[in-house]
């Protein structure tokens, strides 16, 4: 590994990278008399190639200086194998690596506390581990504790610490190493949401002097907020790099996939294929084709297009204040009469919005159905918080197998001059009350009569 | 080997504070502190004289004095090579979580029983001026002996704790072994005792006899320790650490995956 310094370029360079894990079921773990003396009798061969486990199946990454990037991916595809690789924790089976300049992991907190020894003592140990020299934490001592908010009871053994606390001051060695790559595993949610923003605002400033920071996360919203790049790992190899947003987005999508295959979300690692998640079709609608990953049924009643009006004509983005029209186009392949429609949104971490059908709504369709038509949802007000939304659209009888379901295939992007959170936007107004009068106060639109 | 050292030359502030920290962190809590570094070894003493010289008598003037020559280096031998042997697979927490040299983590076990070993020296010396046997100066090779029981402990401590990592079980042997090494090393005994037809080989193949041997030389019968043995275990520890660091090389980067 190299450690020279490069003022600009790449910070980390990794070359076709694969690493084996030695499979480790509880019998093959340690080495026993007993296994030792069977592989003994048979001829001391060393284990076949297949108790091997391929946690990293060729990786190429270059993550240019001074760059957030966001790992992600599923439980066991690989992610923290890469980190503990880019550590140095773990050596490369096969393929370089090379980091350029100092590095500092905070894969866990308090590496090498102990509970007996002052919060002081432990940040002294604990900072040699993270590979600081005493002067430079005699030097910065002040700073960590200021950091860590821990006043007089930095002089208090550390097993008298909440775990809150515990973690404060863990993470504040870490954060005081001034690495020049920052590599952090999943644990930005420290303590209390004041020490969350603290720690926050010094990865901020870690970004800010130029250092590269590496972070794994299953939280999507980190990544989009606060990465210049995600990478996201799929069993075992990098399956895409990009801006996050479009990479979280496809992420999003290929995990809906799975779910609805129901595919076996169970340990990556032991998959054959490494646990891949199902690929995000290009082209989602894509003529008349059968049964795909994200639309399926008997085609009886075929759903052929689904698009959205505001009073203005045909729209792909909406504002939470306008009506919508959602109108979906159908033809029959043969007189259907027991059949329904379904819609369903979901936000952008799929969360289902809102669904509904005909039959719950007991919405009376003329039987049989019309050879095609246009069936027309109308939302007298869309009122819902700004984000990117999409929608499930489904034809279907009264009980067993869909004719046509379409999943995840539309999306709706709702623009808002307001920056409310959550998820709907109930139709309101503020008032105030002095005493004796009364007065409305109108924000924005949020007060259209509706 | 010599990258092995230098590495752990590099490593240096970080053994030490480890080495700091356990040493610390032995008595932390207890109401004697750091007394009990003194206080063990003492209580120790006084068993095994109330057993050899009160109810099994032996021949030896101050068999106390004698005894402590030999109970010491052994306190520092014996929990150095079994500390070591679990030293790296006990330390998952750091393995796994940092970029952590292995190397250091038997070297601290060692180290640090050489200073506790080292902070009892002066409590036998006391000892021994209290019963008449002031230090001549034959002492001065006192650390050369230390020297050589340090390179053969450090050696053994390497290949023990990593071969532990993959075979547990020896943790568990080197335990029963070490109960039995303490018997046949002349601790309690004058290295006379033991029958003439193998009381060479007995010597000569137990380290630890050869350093007991010569630290009584040189604290109880104001001689120096015959240099022949030390010459040849001086040897061997040299060629053990070699390899000690061989294996340790090629295993390494196995211990964060298999720990």
């Amino acid at each position: 590994m190299s450690t020279s310094g490069h003022p600009d370029g790449d910070a980390v360079v990794i070359r076709n990278v694969i690493k084996r894990f030695k499979k480790s079921t509880i019998r093959r773990e340690y080495t026993t008399f007993k296994s030792e003396l069977v592989r003994w009798l048979k001829g001391k061969r060393a284990p076949p190639e297949k108790s091997f486990i391929e946690a990293l199946r060729g990786i190429d990454l270059t993550i240019p200086r001074g760059q957030t990037v966001g790992i992600i991916g599923r439980n066991g595809s690989g992610k923290s194998t890469l980190l503990k690789l880019m550590t140095g924790i773990y050596s490369p089976t096969s393929g370089e690596i090379e980091m350029r300049g100092r590095i500092s992991a905070l894969l866990d907190l308090g590496a090498g506390f102990h509970p007996d020894f002052s919060g002081r003592e432990n940040i002294i140990i604990n900072g040699i581990i993270l590979g600081m020299t005493r002067a430079e934490i005699r030097a910065r001592m002040d700073a960590i504790i200021a950091f860590s908010e821990l006043g007089d009871f930095v002089d208090e053994p550390v097993r008298t610490y909440s775990s809150g606390m515990y973690a404060r001051l863990a993470f504040s060695v870490a954060t005081h190493v001034d690495p020049d790559i920052l590599i952090v595993d999943e644990i930005l949610a420290v303590g209390d949401e004041h020490f969350g923003k603290k720690s926050l605002g010094k990865m901020m400033e870690f970004k800010s002097a130029g250092k590269t920071i590496v972070l794994v996360t299953h939280d999507l919203g980190t990544v989009e907020r606060w990465c210049d790049l995600a990478v996201w790992v799929d069993a075992g190899r990098i399956r895409r790099v990009g801006p996050p947003k479009e990479v979280t987005e496809e992420y999003r999508k290929a995990v809906a996939l799975a779910e609805e295959q129901s595919m076996a979300l169970g340990p990556a690692a032991l998959a054959k294929d490494g646990g891949a998640l199902p690929q995000v079709p290009v082209t989602p609608m894509a003529a008349p084709t059968p049964t795909t990953q994200n639309r399926w049924g008997n085609f009886d009643v075929e759903i052929s297009g689904v698009r959205f009006f505001s009073p203005l004509g045909e729209v792909q983005a909406v504002d939470t204040e306008e009506p919508l029209d959602i109108s979906i186009h159908f033809t029959t392949r043969k007189p259907v009469e027991d059949v329904g429609f379904g819609i369903a949104l979901f936000d952008s971490q799929g969360t289902k919005v809102y669904g509904t059908n005909t039959f719950i709504e007991s919405v009376r369709l003329p039987t049989p159905l019309p050879p095609s038509g246009t069936l027309r949802l109308s939302l007298k007000r869309v009122g819902l918080t700004p984000g990117v939304y999409t929608l499930d659209v489904c034809a279907h009888p009264a009980q067993g197998q869909e004719y046509d379901y379409h999943r995840g295939l539309y999306r709706l992007t709702v623009r808002s001059e307001i920056a409310d959170t959550g998820v709907a936007r109930p139709p309101h107004v503020w008032s105030l009350e002095p005493d004796r009068s009364v007065e409305e106060l109108r924000p924005g639109r949020a007060a259209a009569e509706v | 080997m010599f990258r092995n050292l230098r590495e752990l030359y590099q490593y240096r502030g970080l053994l030490l504070s480890l080495t700091q920290r356990e040493l610390k962190a032995r008595y932390r809590g207890s109401v004697l502190g750091f007394l009990w570094t003194f206080l063990n070894p003492t209580l120790q003493m006084f068993v095994y004289t109330l057993l050899f010289s009160v109810y099994m008598r032996q021949q030896i003037e101050h068999y106390a004095f004698f005894m402590f020559i030999g109970l010491l280096p052994w306190i520092w031998f014996a929990s150095s090579v079994g500390g070591g042997a679990s030293s790296i697979s006990d330390r998952r927490d750091l393995l796994t979580k940092v970029r952590f040299p292995a190397q250091v983590l038997p070297a601290t076990v060692v180290v640090t029983n050489l200073c506790n070993f080292m902070l009892s020296v002066p409590l036998l010396i006391g000892l021994g001026i209290f019963l008449g046997h002031w230090p001549s100066w034959h002492v001065l090779l006192f650390p050369v002996v230390v020297f050589v029981q340090l390179c053969v402990t450090l050696a053994l401590a390497y290949l023990l704790s990593a071969i532990n990592v993959t075979f547990r079980d020896l943790q568990q042997i080197i335990a029963n072994l070490l109960t039995m090494w303490f018997f046949v090393t002349p601790i309690f005994y004058r290295v006379t005792t033991i029958p003439v037809a193998f009381r060479e080989v007995m010597v000569l193949a137990n380290p630890m006899a050869v350093m007991i041997t010569s630290y009584q030389s040189i604290f109880y019968d104001h001689e120096l320790p015959a240099a022949g043995p030390l010459a040849m275990w001086m040897g061997i520890a040299a060629v053990l650490l070699w390899m000690a660091s061989e294996l340790f090389e090629r295993r390494r980067e196995d211990f964060a995956e298999v720990v």
